[in-house]
Order: C-alpha cells, then sequence, then structure tokens
C-alpha cells in the first residue's frame, strides 16, 4: 500500500499552516518529515492518518492495505498515549478488543509483539513503573499488534534522553531490517531524520511547504552514530533549514 | 552582611596561615580559617507539609477534655453546651436500648438510595456534558443555575411532587447529590488526556469502546473525589428530608433534640453524623487505594 | 437607674455562666423590655395593650420581637434577648427550666368548654374512609409539628379519651403549621387538632372535616404560658408585676370582645384593627374580622394559670420519655404572680 498526499493544504481560521504539500510515501519505506517549529509537520501527520481534515486538496492511498492489517494507519505518538490504569499487556490488549478476535489468537499476537520489543517479562507491569524508554517500546509494540500497514510516528523519540534515543533507534532499525514496515516519521532531530529515513522531506516555516526532499541510500542497518556520510547529510539539511529555523525561531506565536 | 560574603576559594583552604584574598571578604574577618570556609546557609525550608501522625486526635482530645472541665466546673453553662461525657452517655444508652438501630436503619436506607440515585444521574449527565457539545452548551448553564439553590428551600415543592413519604426524601438527597456530582465528573471527563483519546480513535476504537475504556476511567480519580463531597452533602440533607414526616431517622432525631432543647441528645446526633462523615470518607478513601494504584 | 441596662446585661451573661443573680430593682423612670410576640390572634392581647397603651401606664417601655415559633422564642428567652414571651407548654420549655433558665409565670390560651376551643380535624380522603370520630384515628397518620409539642400532647389526650394506644397511631412530624396545613389538604396525614380560627377556616374551604372537639378529652387544657428568665422571675418582681398587670388589661379586652362577647360592636372593631395590624396583614378586613369573632379561644382572666394541667402535661412527657424524671413542677413554675388552680 502506497500513501498519497495530494495538494494538500490547510488554515486555521485566516493563518496559513500548510501549502501545496504533494508526497509520496512508497511502501517499505521511511519517509522523514523535519522542519522548524510550527511548520505543521504534526499537522500533516494527522491528516495522513485522518485524524484531521486538510482545508484543501487530499490524502490518498493506493492499494489495498494487507488483508491482515487490523488498522492500516497506526499512530505512535511522543508522549507514548498509554492508558496508565492498564498494564502492558492490557494496553496491547485494549487495541485488539474491537476486533473480535479469538482469545488464543489475541494472546498470540501479544506475545509476539512483546517478544519483539523485548519487553516478554513486562507484561504484568504498569506504565507508571516504566521508564521512557520503555514506554515507547510498549507502544511501539501496541502498533505492531495491529498489523499496520504504515505507522504514523510522531516524534516518537523527542521526550527520551538521548542515550535511551539512541537505544532505540537501533531497536526501530533492527524491527525494520527483519520486517520493512511503511513508516512517516515526523521529527525536529535531523540526527534521527538520517539515521532512520529512506527520503528526508524538509519543511519550510509556516505556510509549510515542501522545501527539499533528501534520499539516502544507505542500508539502515549499516547507518551508525558517527557514520562521516550521515555527518555530511546532517550538516547539509542543517544549512538547508537554519535560516528557516532562526526565522521561525522570531515569530511570535499567534493561535 | 554574612549572607553576602562569597564563598571561600578552594585555594584558600590550602594552609590556614594564608589570610583572605583581597576582595574575598569585605567584612571584617572573624579570623583565618573560620573567615574562608562555612557551611551555605540553609534557606529550603517550609511550604511542605508532612504528614503528623496524632495531631488530629490532640486536637480532638484537648478540645474535648476542656469542654468537659468548664462544664464540670460551671465555667461553661449547661446552656451553651452539653458536658461530652453526659453525651457519650447519651449515645451509650442510645445504642443499649436498640433505638441507634431504629433511627440508623432509615437514615441509611435514605442514604443509600438517595446518593446513589443522585450520583448515578450525576455521573451519567456530567458525562454527557464532557462528551457532548449539544448537552454542554444546553445544560451547563442550568447546572449552574441549579447549583446554589439551597435543596431545603425547595422542600415543600418536592412534599407536593413526592408526598412526605420516603420519596420525596430520596429526592430532595439525590437532587443534593445530582448538582455536585455533575460539575465534578464534567470537569473529570474534561480533564482527561485528549491525547489518550486520540489514541483510541488512531486505532479505530468504538466510539462506546472509547468512553468506556478510555473517558470513564479516565475520569474516575476526579469523579470519585467529586462523590467525597457529594455524599458530605447528602449527609447534610438528611436533616433536612427529615424534617417532614419522619418518625425515625438520626435527622427526626435531631430535630426533635432541637425543640426540646435537649442539648446531649443534640450533640449525640450530630456526633453520630460526623461518624458517618469520617466513615464513609474512609470507604472512599478504601476504595481510591484498591482501584486507584494506577496513578504515579 | 440610669445605669439599668448594663446591670440587666450583666445579670443575664451572670445567668449564663449559671450563677445566681442579685438583680436590682427601681420604678422610677420608663424601663425598656423586650416582648417576644408571634403573628397569631392568640397573641392579640400583647398587641391591644401595647396599642392602647397599657404598657406605657405601668411604665414600660415595650419593643416587640418576632418569632416564627414558639420554641424559639424560649430560647430567646432563656438566651437573655428576650424579657418575656408568651409559648406553647412543650418539652423544648420544660427542658429549659430544669437547667434553671427559664420559669413559667402565667398562663394565657386555654380550653374552655363553653368556648369553641382546639378542634380535631380528619383529612377528606380520611373522612370518606370513616374516618369520621377521634376514635377512628386509631392506626391512621396524624399531623405535629415535633415531638413533645402541643400537637403530640393533644393526640396522647385523644388516645387516652378513646382508650388506644397512642402508638397505633403513625405521627408525622412536619415542623411547622404551614406544612401540616399542606398534608392534611392533600391527605398526606389523616388527622389533626387545630386551634379554631385555622380549623373553622379548613372545615369551611373544604380542605378538612371536624370530627370533634379537644376540649372532650382535656377540658382544662393549658394551651400557652407566659414567661420569662428564672432572674427576672426573682428579682424583677416590681417589673414582671406591672407587666403581668398591663397584658391582663389587654386579655380583658379581648375576651370581652372576641369572646364573650360583651363589648359593643365599636369596640370589637376598634380591636379588631389593632390586632389586624401585627396579624395576618395580607387577610382582607372582613375575613379577618370574621375568623376573629368565630375563632377567638379563651385567655384566662388575669393570666391564671392551670397547675394542674401544667402537672398532667408534665407527666405526660416524663412517661413518653421526652424530657427528665427528674423536671419538677417547682422548676417548671413560679407561682407567686398569677392565680393559679
Amino acid at each position: 500500500m502506497k500513501i498519497i498526499v495530494d495538494e494538500l493544504g490547510h488554515s486555521y481560521g485566516d493563518i496559513e499552516v500548510l501549502k501545496d504539500i504533494s508526497l509520496t510515501i512508497p511502501q517499505g519505506q521511511i519517509v522523514c518529515l523535519v522542519g522548524p517549529s510550527g511548520c505543521g509537520k504534526s499537522t500533516l501527520l494527522r491528516m495522513i492518518g485522518g485524524l484531521e481534515r486538510p482545508t484543501r486538496g487530499a490524502v490518498l492511498t493506493s492499494g489495498a492495505p494487507p488483508a491482515e492489517s487490523l488498522n492500516p494507519l497506526t499512530y505512535i505518538f511522543q508522549h507514548f498515549a498509554l492508558l496508565p490504569w492498564r498494564s502492558v499487556a492490557d494496553n496491547i490488549r485494549l487495541v485488539l478488543e474491537d476486533h473480535k478476535l479469538p482469545r488464543k489468537e489475541q494472546e498470540a499476537i501479544i506475545a509476539d509483539v512483546l517478544a519483539r520489543t523485548r519487553l516478554s517479562e513486562f507484561g504484568h507491569a504498569l506504565p507508571k513503573q516504566l521508564s521512557g524508554g520503555m514506554k515507547q517500546r510498549v507502544a511501539i509494540a501496541r502498533a505492531l499488534a495491529v498489523r499496520p500497514a504504515c505507522m504514523l510516528m510522531d516524534e516518537p523519540l523527542s521526550a527520551l534522553d538521548s542515550q535511551t534515543r539512541e537505544l532505540l533507534m537501533e531497536d526501530l532499525v533492527s524491527l525494520w531490517s527483519r520486517e520493512p514496515f511503511t513508516a512517516v516519521y515526523v521529527t525536529h532531530n535531523l540526527a534521527e531524520a538520517v539515521r532512520l529515513g529512506h527520503r528526508i522531506v524538509v519543511l519550510s516555516r509556516r505556510p509549510g511547504r515542501i522545501h527539499r526532499m533528501v534520499d539516502i541510500d544507505i542500508p539502515l542497518e549499516e547507518r551508525h552514530l558517527g557514520t562521516p556520510e550521515l555527518e555530511a547529510h546532517q550538516a547539509e539539511l542543517w544549512e538547508m533549514m537554519r535560516a528557516e529555523a532562526e526565522a521561525a525561531d522570531m515569530e511570535l506565536i499567534d493561535g | 552582611m554574612d549572607d553576602t560574603r562569597p564563598l571561600p576559594r578552594p585555594r584558600s583552604q590550602a594552609g590556614p596561615g594564608q589570610t583572605a584574598v583581597a576582595g574575598d571578604a569585605p567584612g571584617p574577618a572573624s579570623g583565618p580559617a573560620s573567615g574562608q570556609t562555612r557551611p551555605v546557609r540553609f534557606r529550603g525550608g517550609g511550604f511542605q507539609p508532612v504528614p503528623v501522625r496524632g495531631a488530629a486526635i490532640v486536637v480532638f482530645v484537648v478540645l474535648i477534655a476542656l469542654l468537659e472541665i468548664g462544664t464540670r466546673t460551671g465555667a461553661i453553662s449547661n446552656l451553651t453546651m452539653p458536658r461530652p461525657s453526659a453525651v457519650v452517655e447519651t449515645l451509650w444508652s442510645l445504642a443499649a436500648s436498640g433505638r441507634l438501630w431504629q433511627h440508623l436503619a432509615p437514615s441509611l436506607m435514605r442514604l443509600a438510595v438517595g446518593a446513589s440515585l443522585g450520583a448515578v444521574t450525576g455521573i451519567a449527565v456530567g458525562t454527557a456534558i464532557g462528551l457532548f457539545s449539544y448537552a454542554r452548551a444546553g445544560l451547563v448553564p442550568l447546572i449552574s443555575a441549579l447549583f446554589p439553590i439551597p435543596k431545603i428551600a425547595l422542600l415543600p415543592l418536592f412534599v407536593i411532587w413526592f408526598g412526605i413519604g420516603e420519596s420525596s426524601k430520596y429526592a430532595l438527597i439525590a437532587f443534593g447529590t445530582f448538582t455536585p456530582t455533575v460539575v465534578a465528573t464534567f470537569g473529570a471527563v474534561d480533564s482527561v488526556d485528549r491525547q489518550l483519546i486520540r489514541m483510541g480513535q488512531s486505532f479505530g476504537l468504538s466510539w462506546w469502546s472509547i468512553v468506556r475504556k478510555i473517558v470513564l476511567p479516565g475520569a474516575f480519580p476526579g469523579i470519585l473525589s467529586g462523590l467525597r463531597v457529594s455524599i458530605a452533602i447528602a449527609i447534610i440533607l438528611l436533616v433536612a428530608a427529615e424534617m417532614l414526616g419522619a418518625q425515625y431517622g438520626i435527622g427526626s432525631y435531631i430535630l426533635e433534640a432541637g425543640s426540646l432543647y435537649d442539648l446531649e441528645r443534640l450533640f449525640a446526633g450530630v456526633t453520630i453524623l460526623s461518624l458517618l462523615g469520617l466513615i464513609v470518607g474512609w470507604l472512599i478513601g478504601l476504595v481510591e487505594r484498591r482501584f486507584l494504584t494506577w496513578r504515579s | 437607674m440610669q445605669n439599668f441596662i448594663p446591670t440587666r446585661r450583666a445579670a443575664m451573661a451572670l445567668i449564663l455562666a449559671g450563677t445566681a443573680l442579685t438583680g436590682a430593682t427601681g420604678q422610677a423612670v420608663a424601663q425598656d423590655i423586650t416582648l417576644g410576640a408571634l403573628r397569631l390572634t392568640s397573641h392579640s392581647p400583647t398587641y391591644i395593650a401595647l396599642e392602647r397603651g397599657y404598657f406605657e401606664d405601668e411604665g414600660l417601655n415595650v419593643e416587640l420581637a418576632f418569632f416564627e415559633s414558639s420554641a424559639a422564642m424560649a430560647v430567646g428567652v432563656a438566651g437573655g434577648d428576650l424579657d418575656y414571651g408568651v409559648t406553647s407548654i412543650s418539652g423544648g420549655l420544660m427542658n429549659l427550666a430544669q437547667k434553671g433558665a427559664v420559669k413559667v409565670i402565667g398562663g394565657a390560651l386555654a380550653e374552655d368548654p363553653d368556648v369553641q376551643g382546639h378542634v380535631i380535624l380528619a383529612s377528606n380522603a380520611a373522612f370518606e374512609d370513616g374516618v369520621t370520630e377521634p376514635a377512628q384515628l386509631a392506626g391512621r397518620s396524624f399531623g405535629v409539628t415535633t415531638a413533645g409539642s402541643s400537637f403530640h400532647y393533644m393526640l396522647s389526650r385523644i388516645a387516652e379519651g378513646e382508650g388506644f394506644d397512642i402508638a397505633d397511631v403513625q405521627m408525622k412530624p412536619l415542623q411547622k403549621v404551614g406544612a401540616i396545613i399542606g398534608a392534611l389538604s392533600s391527605g398526606q396525614v389523616d388527622g389533626w387538632a387545630i386551634q379554631p380560627s385555622i380549623g373553622k377556616r379548613l372545615v369551611e374551604e373544604g380542605a378538612a372535616h371536624k370530627i370533634g372537639d379537644l376540649s372532650d378529652y382535656a377540658p382544662d387544657y393549658q394551651v400557652t404560658a407566659v414567661f420569662t428568665s428564672t432572674g427576672t422571675a426573682e428579682g424583677e418582681r416590681e417589673q414582671t408585676e406591672a407587666f403581668l398587670r398591663a397584658l391582663s388589661h389587654g386579655v380583658a379586652d379581648y375576651n370581652a370582645a372576641f369572646v364573650d362577647g360583651t363589648a359593643d360592636e365599636a369596640e370589637v372593631t376598634e380591636l379588631t384593627e389593632i390586632v389586624h395590624q401585627y396579624v395576618s396583614t395580607d387577610v382582607d378586613d372582613a375575613r379577618f374580622a370574621k375568623d376573629m369573632a368565630e375563632g377567638s379561644m379563651r385567655i384566662n382572666e388575669g393570666l391564671s394559670l392551670s397547675t394542674s394541667s401544667l402537672q398532667s402535661q408534665l407527666d405526660w412527657m416524663q412517661d413518653e420519655g421526652l424530657v427528665s424524671g427528674d423536671i419538677t413542677l417547682e422548676m417548671l413554675v413560679d407561682p407567686s404572680y398569677v392565680e393559679t388552680n
């Protein structure tokens, strides 16, 4: 399944936040959306996931999602969005309960995704007992449980400290390597973008437009902390964004 | 002026003979060593209440002891306050004669029926207000208008609607608990993390699943603390409810004692209401400890 | 006696402290007294004495304080805010007397077999259901303000007279006379006993049926009494006697005009107008005059007091456990002011 963003534009009242966005997310690839704060990248992600309606243009899918997919477009949130009153396993069960799966299959899915995110021992723990990194792994496990056709990741690592972020990036890479998934990955962190993105879309400041698209063709598993080519890409992206970010920083926030 | 003195440099600790570096100590140096190292003055105290065990009991005991001494010596007239020991005696004879239960049973029934009616409808309406724009726009002003009405003032109306039997008592207590429960519930629903609801939507959960599994459990702590207030109000209204046609009940017992100017019985009745309030508070605390372990 | 008022206040404080009083007496200048009143026709003598200057003649400068219920008035006297009050004899009054706070010094409203007194009523529904005589109140509900009130006592007299157990009657405490009227009119209580002024009106309006007269059960029932604080009764004899003389004068006028019918028409009209300034001001004149003429109970001449009725009320309350068994008639009454029987 492929996602096509077609001449999308959006305004909140008089304020235009997104303009003329056209973009294709190919199957099995991670597309990173980067841009200065307030450029509308999270808004764009919500529109791709159908949580918000664009004023102009449309988001289209081409090709049917895989038959076994329970929730083709699945989010991973910056602040994890775990129900604090449910245990780890029950948080995952939450998104399966509406699908009338046989009890056995439900348990099998939960066991599988917990194993893939290395959380098998923590099924009974409550979210308040978990570290930030573990919480986000639970959220990832929950997303995997519904076998998404495309994962929509909204700054998934921004709430974590840098060491944890590094570990989770490795986890994401190994998850993708074992079983490639399609993803749109929103971040303001260029290091994450160059490590995880097959394609990096740079948005301009408000109203957000596609400023540049950069494809990186180094396989994900070969990208590491301090890889020189990645450093170069990151520097190049920063040069592109610098002026925009500076200007965005000086803007007043209104609405 | 001591406070403004800069911290001594580590170097100055090297030898006691070394005097302060010029400019380090503007004031007169009190001594070579003591003038250079001293602990930083602690200024972070207060503003952090810590639980003090037994303080409440001490306050109670002291107050009651003062009353007992005052009434025994005659410093406090028997017209103004009853003797605490006489109140205890009255309570004891009330319990021993079985009349305590005769009064308590109907009151507990009225509280249970009235408060649960009010709480259940209050939670339902409060949730509706929290979820639906039309319910909010239409009902919030109505609830705000109903809230400050002294429910006792409506007693004659309730009697016309429901008679002087049990139903008017249930209705009065239910109405009194209804409005605070509504306000607490829709506040609690409003404060449920929107991100969690968005998460539910993003996973394609049905509307009913989102309400049942995300909104209501998320609002539960707020609803419970609202119930603490509502049930206290229900106990307050018990006396008002039993003003009309109640031959038995703690409220009617208090009213009768008041009209007889029997202070011992009056205070015995009031003590029972206080204890009732404490027990309800404790029960809600128990529910919180049992069901809200997930709160950090 | 320039400093009379402070002395009196100090005296009240002493009473509250439970200490014996050594009061001041004197008669030179007009004395200020505060008098508790209810807006009921049974308080007519107070209004008559005030408007006709009987209090002034006795050197008393009276200020009225209006109350909603007689129970509150009793507490007002005990607390020292009122000097004198007229209230129904109730458990509350007896308990306050036991605490040494108040004394009954005279009698007021009373049953008199020759005059229409309290009427016994049945609701329309109960009447149609066969409650046509007081004996049939057994097993029915009966309206009272509170336990230990005059209504409760009247029920006990009926029960005793008819030989049924008062426990067979469902007593409905409704706190206020207005609430009982509402409950009786709508058939939520079956029976009630009330002063003729209210009872007759209910019967005439078709809201209830008369099924008997209380005087058949309690012929000498002393309904209300004049009372004051113990300190005033013991320490302000001259002032108290002056007060009782003035009030008695009002009582004589009232009885002549409304009970015995010995006054001429002009007198009746004048007195009716005086009372109407204070009572039922929202009722039109003709209606009020009719109520006064037909529904006025006797108030004892000279404010004499039926101690035998008081004793029987006290006995009954003690039997019911409403007041302490330690209370005696001596605690309740100071018989030195008026004629007692």
